[in-house]
């Protein structure tokens, strides 16, 4: 049997991993490096008559970072937004992102506003179009900062984390269009039941209402989504990679809660 | 690579020790490309077994060296498994001779002052 066929070096590398906090493919690259290092080390020291085990020994001994080591490696490879900041409190440099992330939200409201000012479809806009551009600033709001922390700040600590969050602001913006226009429609069937008289006018009012509304909530949710998915593809990527080099299986192949159940019984 | 071999600055023994670490290292890469465990069983036998890189200590030395450009990593494959292997850059060449006439200089230093009076040195 090959040294490297017993692969006893998975859980080391799974040790260190732990140890390394930094973004994932640093993390991916330092354990790549590793593992290949280990597995020709001990191939080596099996080849000179060693046994297998104190082969697998020896190498992690020569090899595998100490404390001091992961240590040095976490601050060599470290985020340059995180080794301009290091002397920041993390309470302030919390307080900080938070208070930017606010400002990027409004920024974006009032580009948002804007846009359609200048476009003159403020005009007569239906009562939806607020909701909808306030959600869609908060989705832009929610991908900017989840980039910002993938990309800039290198914390991958939970990557996925706010990913869904993204996924169902993108839906609510889409369902606030949908269920502004939908709203708008029974409340102009109200009208037009009382007076009918009216129809000539209201009904192309309503349809121009709705046709802004849809637009904006379609290109804000789509926008959202958009960025979801570029980030998630991201992520699964990375966490696909660091799962590789430490020879964890994918999410979907892990045995089910009830195949379990059934092996027991 | 600090100047611990300076008068005004003092003597950092710590930083010293980095050094030839990292003079071992880029000396090793003269003969050729090799990857990390290779540089670190050279090393070892080059010098007899006086010098052994263990815990791990070969990665951030070799990650630093990388960073300011002394040594090249790059990754290729090998039997399907992918591998990262470092070369020694031109100024890691310049860095070999500067680290080289230095530790010179302090181990003679050293040698003059463990020496008995009158004692040749080499």
């Amino acid at each position: 049997m090959s040294a490297r066929s017993l692969d006893p070096h998975r859980e080391v590398l799974r040790e260190v991993g732990q140890g390394l906090a930094l973004p994932l493919p640093h993390r991916v690259r330092i354990l790549r490096e590793l593992s290949y290092d280990l597995e020709s080390l001990t191939d080596l020291l099996v080849g000179q008559g060693i046994s297998a085990e104190e082969a697998h020994r020896r190498a992690a001994e020569a090899l595998v970072p100490d404390r001091a080591a992961l240590d040095q490696l976490g601050r060599l490879h470290e985020s340059w937004y995180r080794r301009r900041t290091r002397a920041v409190t993390p309470d302030r440099l919390r307080l900080v992102e938070r208070g930017a992330l606010a400002l990027a939200t409004a920024t974006v409201l009032a580009v948002e506003g804007l846009a359609l000012r200048r476009v003159n479809l403020f005009g007569d806009p239906s009562p939806f179009l607020v909701p909808v551009l306030v959600a869609g600033a908060v989705l832009s709001a929610l991908v900017l900062g989840k980039a910002f922390e993938l990309f800039i700040k290198g914390d991958h600590a939970r990557p996925r984390t706010g990913l869904t969050t993204i996924l169902a602001v993108a839906g609510a913006t889409l369902a606030l269009g949908v269920g502004g226009t939908v709203f708008d429609l029974y409340h102009l069937a109200g009208t037009l039941e009382r007076t009918p008289a009216l129809a000539g006018v209201l009904t192309p009012l309503w349809l121009g209402r709705s046709a802004v509304l849809m637009v904006v909530a379609l290109i804000l949710s789509m926008a959202g989504a958009l960025g979801w998915f570029v980030l998630s593809h991201w992520v699964s990527l990375a966490e696909g990679a660091h799962r590789e080099v430490l020879g964890l299986p994918h999410p979907s192949r892990l045995p089910r809660r009830s195949d379990h159940v059934e092996a027991v019984e | 690579m600090s100047d611990q071999g300076s008068d005004d600055q003092g003597f950092d023994v710590q930083g010293f020790a980095r050094d030839i670490n990292e003079l071992l290292i880029l000396s090793s890469l003269r003969a050729g490309a090799k990857h990390g465990y290779q540089i670190a069983l050279d090393v070892e036998t080059d010098s007899n077994g006086l010098f052994r890189f263990q815990h791990g200590t070969l990665y951030p030395i070799l990650h630093r060296l990388e960073e300011d450009g002394l040594i090249q990593g790059s990754w290729s494959r090998e039997g399907g498994r992918r591998r990262k292997v470092y070369a020694l850059t031109r100024r890691g060449e310049g860095r070999i001779q500067g680290g080289t006439d230095r530790v010179q200089t302090i181990a003679s230093r050293l040698l003059a002052m463990l020496r008995p009076p009158g004692e040749a040195t080499a």
